[in-house]
């Protein structure tokens, strides 16, 4: 086994990002060896990922991390075992690398994931141990999570008129059946190139369910668009995807969601970026994309029965407080506008409720009347 | 000494039962007119001649024979302890005060159906003839009564009151054996009482009682009469018969009762009282036997006596005004300086000489004239004037190292520790308070045998199975009955004694396994001069001191107006000349603030100690368990580095060993953290200070 993995890695050959990636991931064991040496106590200073350490950058619009960090100590009782967890994701990552392969984070988990000599302790209990580190280890080294030779599980499909390159195979996105394509996790254009596209916009609606009504009435041939969903909150994969489709090839960016704080908050990070992903943001946001529907305004709009309305619980009444609070929405008279008459109402709907009206309302009435209107919510 | 008997006020008694002797009866419907509506001119039913006629004496035994909840026989199982307890003590005190080492045989027998003969017997020094059928015989009537000693008798009712009561619910009569030397004869009475007199009545010997001639005929004669007695010590050792004689008891009392009772075990039990009382008296040796004829022995660790407590005077501090006057008006004294010198304790003649320039009366002055007023100001004066405490030599105390084997010897644990207080005094009266402190061990679900819950689920009373192990487990506290229960899986509503056997089986390894120590209630241990109190602890002033101390402070968790929870034992002992109680039968202190004042400092120190071992103890596992962490974290540390660094496995090696000096550096800085008050901690065991048993050092010293 040994033998060959050394084969692997002296055929391999490491890109100058790699390289790079490399260096990051010594340099972080150059720290222990350094302060074992002076008899100091080993950290690592890790940028903060939370509220307090983004903002929100009103030229680019988009959200960005600030300076913030939090020290990580090996001699602190509550941060001896992340320590720990942090420097065996350094090493599993190094690797990775090496060896030239990616893996999927839930694979890199168990690759790490054994049990404490001595001990009847596992380094990782659960992924959801692990994956908090693995951005860590992104963040304090400024290495995205492909250049760790990672990636996460596929999340979210793709239909319409456009063919690209993924991996070298050639893929029409107009000839996808019903599945669609399904989006990787890294499209970074080293993996993914865009080849011939004839589409006019982009329309990313919330979930599996709403896009299948969508391909099925075949939506995006009659108006010429690309379709995409994300799964609930879309995946990095999906929204660096957005990303590339509106800045590479100029396509505006149209979301349909639920209404509900939760629909606001995937619109939020679609266009502004993730507070827990703030570093991201440069690669991912898309400040031009806007808000087709649903809106509050909808329930009378389209005259759907009071049996489809779901009532606000007040993490949601709490949720959507919070959301108007947020920077990028505090000074939207329209979004303000938007929020007080969900709350106003005491319910939310999902893009669902539109059946009600008939199977194919959505497709064949709402969506194409907001586009003809123009009224999209910024 | 002439028959004491209290005039009791019908008023003064009201509640205490049917009043049968007249005006209290009389007096409350004639006072209440109003209730009679139908009536508009009440008639007069009696006239105040014709009541009069009604009005007499009650005799101390008739009012205690109607009252005898008051004096501890309010139920046959409270009986048989009162009895027994009433009987050991006299036998405790008359030992100590003719300084023999104390050997009390205390035999329970059944005769009948809940009816038991209680037989307890002394090696003390016996009692001359004249005085056996009046101590045993009438109510009131005793030595201790009259001054002010430290003694556990106090006010010469139990051993006659438990006689009467024998008497009253079996009709036989008490039977005493005394003799006072091996040369001398013994005496045999059999004694009942008149109640009406509250005088004895002599059965046997045509009313004169029975000699028995001392010598080998006497000893005959004890075993033809079938007289109980013990006469010989037990042969310490069976295996060296040869070599010890038998060594025959010199002197002593026996008194036999018989009486209707109930015989229990658990809490409040005779085994539980003279379990307690064997913690508190480490010098006395007590054979007893139980009814099933079983025989245990409570061995002394000691043949140190407690240092002979001393008579005192009242001191001028705890005399209230009327005593005050009533003392001036019946004492002897020519002049008021021989007067305070005379009847006071601490009081010289310079101190009599500022209290009467105080009160502005002159030394000279005869106390028999001395009015009300000057009387007041004599008081007054009394109180500020500067008096030194009582002398402390009157009280004995148990002492902190005979208080530690004693709890050490009957309580498991880890931890022990006891403070005793100097003495202090309320009303006048000099007092002194103990208190021991356990810590940790079984709780005592965990210590009982399978055959011996067996037994005791059989005799039971109680009328569910939780009740069951409320009453007769000390400090399980609800929650742990209800866990036990569960982990049993029986209900709790049972009846005890029909428990089947795989069941008694299953409950018993429910006992085990269930670790109660962190709903456990402390277990509060009471006493009154050696003596265990064991009944109305919510009444007493050493639970309530218990409960209003913050034991949160020292480290227990505690319920605000709850007694602590942990796996605690708490003894306290009050020893004094005259200790309040708030009822005949002994059970609980009456709550003076002095007493209250001292209870409270003296389990301070203990909680302090207490407190101190457990941080020590919580540091310690904290330090160790912070160790631990970070030892079990750094060989996968050095492990990652060494992979990214492609080191080999010495480098790997070297890297842990630096990390783990860093380590331990680190964690030896912890170690001498400094205290609340900025000092550094030592890794000392004096800092308890004295009298502190660890049980198991390992747990408390293993640092660094």
């Amino acid at each position: 086994m040994a033998k060959k993995t050394k084969k692997t890695s002296d055929t391999v050959t490491l890109t100058s990002k790699d390289k790079k990636t490399l260096g990051s991931i010594r340099d972080l064991a150059d720290g222990v060896v350094q302060s074992a040496d002076r008899g100091r106590a080993p950290y690592v200073d890790i940028p903060s990922r939370s509220l307090s350490n983004v903002r929100f950058n009103q030229s680019k619009r988009i959200i960005e991390m600030g300076s913030g960090t939090n020290r990580r100590e090996l001699f602190n009782l509550g941060q001896a075992k992340s320590y720990m967890q942090t420097l065996l994701v350094g090493s599993g990552c190094k690797r990775l690398i090496e060896q030239g392969k990616t893996t999927s984070i839930r694979g890199l988990f168990y690759l790490l994931k054994h049990t404490i000599e001595g001990a009847s302790e596992e380094t990782f209990d659960t992924q959801d141990e692990c994956d908090p580190i693995i951005e860590d280890i992104e963040v304090s080294l400024d290495s995205m999570r492909e250049e760790l030779h990672l990636y996460a599980k596929n999340a979210g499909a793709m239909v319409g008129p456009i063919t690209l390159v993924d991996s070298g195979d050639g893929i029409d996105c107009s000839r996808m059946g019903s599945g669609g394509y399904s989006i990787p996790s890294i499209v970074e254009p080293n993996i993914v190139q865009f080849k011939k596209n004839s589409a006019e916009f982009v329309l990313h609606v919330e979930k599996d369910t709403v896009w299948r009504r969508f391909n099925e009435d075949k939506f995006w041939r009659e108006h010429n668009c690309i379709l995409t969903h994300g799964g609930g909150q879309p995946p990095r994969g999906v929204r660096r995807m957005l990303h590339r489709l509106h800045y590479e090839l100029k396509l505006p960016v149209y979301c349909l969601l639920d209404n509900d704080p939760w629909g606001y908050y995937i619109y939020s990070v679609i266009k502004q970026g993730s507070i827990n992903l703030a570093y991201e943001s440069r690669r991912m946001a898309i400040p031009a994309a806007r808000f087709l529907g649903l809106r509050s305004i909808d329930y009378e709009r389209c005259q759907l029965s009071p049996s489809v309305q779901i009532k606000l619980n007040d993490q949601d009444i709490k949720r959507a407080r919070q959301i108007a609070q947020y920077p990028w929405f505090a000074h939207k008279k329209p979004w303000q506008k938007e929020l007080d008459l969900m709350l106003k109402n005491g319910f939310k709907l999902e893009v669902e409720a539109l059946i009600s009206k008939d199977i194919s309302y959505v497709t064949e009435e709402y969506v194409p009347s907001r586009l003809e209107e123009g009224n999209f919510l910024d | 000494m002439s028959p004491v008997n209290i005039k009791v006020k019908p008023r003064t008694t009201e509640g205490n039962g049917p009043m049968r002797n007249g005006q209290g009866a009389v007096s409350t419907s004639v006072a209440s007119p109003a209730g009679s509506v139908s009536e508009p001119h009440p008639r007069r039913r009696l006239t105040a001649e014709a009541m009069a006629a009604k009005q007499r004496d009650i005799s101390v035994s008739e009012f205690f024979a109607k009252n005898r909840h008051l004096l501890g026989f309010d139920n046959p199982r409270k009986a048989l302890l009162t009895a027994v307890k009433e009987a050991v003590d006299n036998s405790l005190d008359a030992c100590e005060e003719a300084g023999i080492v104390p050997e009390v045989w205390v035999h329970i027998e059944t005769t009948g159906v809940n009816r038991f003969k209680v037989g307890v017997q002394d090696n003390g020094p016996g009692i001359v003839k004249k005085q056996i059928p009046l101590i045993f015989g009438k109510l009131l009537y005793g030595s201790n009564f009259h001054r002010l000693r430290m003694s556990r008798g106090q006010q010469g009712i139990g051993i006659s009151a438990a006689g009467m009561y024998g008497m009253l619910t079996t009709g036989k009569p008490v039977k005493i054996i005394s003799i006072t030397s091996p040369k001398k004869p013994a005496h045999y009475f059999e004694i009942q009482i008149d109640t009406k007199r509250n005088l004895p009545e002599i059965i046997n010997g045509q009313g004169d009682g029975e000699n028995i001639p001392s010598g080998e005929r006497g000893h005959k004669y004890i075993a033809d009469q079938g007289i109980e007695w013990v006469s010989h010590y037990p042969v310490p050792d069976a295996q060296d018969e040869h070599s010890h004689h038998r060594q025959d008891v010199r002197s002593g009392t026996r008194v036999t009762i018989e009486l209707e009772g109930r015989y229990v075990r658990g809490r409040g039990s005779v085994d539980d009282y003279l379990e307690q009382t064997a913690i508190a008296n480490p010098h006395v040796t007590i054979h007893y036997i139980d009814p099933e004829a079983n025989e245990t022995t409570y061995s002394r660790s000691t043949t140190q006596l407690p240092p002979e407590p001393r008579e005192i005077k009242p001191h001028p501090y705890g005399i209230e005004l009327g005593r005050l006057v009533t003392m001036l008006k019946d004492t002897g004294a020519g002049t008021m300086s021989q007067f305070l010198t005379a009847s006071f304790s601490r009081v010289s003649s310079g101190v009599a000489q500022r209290i009467c320039e105080t009160a502005k009366i002159s030394t000279r002055s005869h106390p028999k004239r001395i009015g009300r007023q000057e009387a007041d100001a004599l008081y007054q004066a009394i109180q500020n004037t500067r008096i030194s405490a009582p002398a402390t030599d009157c009280i004995s105390s148990i002492g902190e190292p005979l208080i530690l084997k004693g709890l050490h010897q009957q309580v498991p644990g880890e931890f022990f520790c006891a403070a005793t207080r100097p003495p202090a005094v309320y009303r006048g009266n000099p007092f002194l308070i103990e208190v021991g402190l356990a810590y940790g061990g079984a709780s005592p679900t965990q210590k009982v045998t399978l055959e011996t819950l067996t037994e005791l689920l059989a005799e039971s009373d109680a009328r569910s199975l939780r009740q069951f192990l409320l009453t007769t487990f000390d400090g399980i506290g609800r929650a742990g009955a209800e866990k036990i229960l569960s982990e049993a899986k029986m209900g709790p509503r049972q009846t005890p004694s029909r428990i089947k056997k795989e069941d008694i089986a299953q409950l018993h390894a429910a006992m085990k396994n269930v670790n109660l120590t962190e709903g456990q209630t402390m277990q509060v241990l009471r006493y009154a001069n050696r003596v265990p109190l064991q009944f109305q602890p919510a009444a007493c002033a050493i639970t309530q001191a218990v409960i209003s101390n913050n034991w949160r402070a020292y480290g227990l968790s505690q319920s605000r107006g709850q007694i602590p929870v942990g796996p605690v034992t708490v003894m306290v002992h009050m020893a004094s000349v005259w200790v309040p109680f708030t009822s005949e039968s002994k059970e609980a202190i009456a709550a003076y603030p002095e007493i209250m004042k001292e209870l409270r400092l003296g389990l301070q120190a203990v909680g302090r100690k207490l407190a101190m071992y457990l941080n020590r103890r919580n540091r310690v596992r904290q330090e160790g368990e912070r160790r631990e962490v970070f030892l079990r974290y750094l060989g996968e540390v050095a492990t990652a580095v060494a992979s990214i660094k492609d080191y080999g496995d010495r480098s790997r090696k070297e890297l842990y060993g630096r990390l783990l000096q860093v380590a331990e550096r680190k964690t030896a800085e912890a170690d001498t953290q400094l205290d609340d008050r900025g000092k550094k901690i030592d890794s000392a065991e004096q800092n308890f200070g004295e009298n502190v048993l660890i049980v198991n050092p390992g747990v408390a010293t293993q640092d660094s």
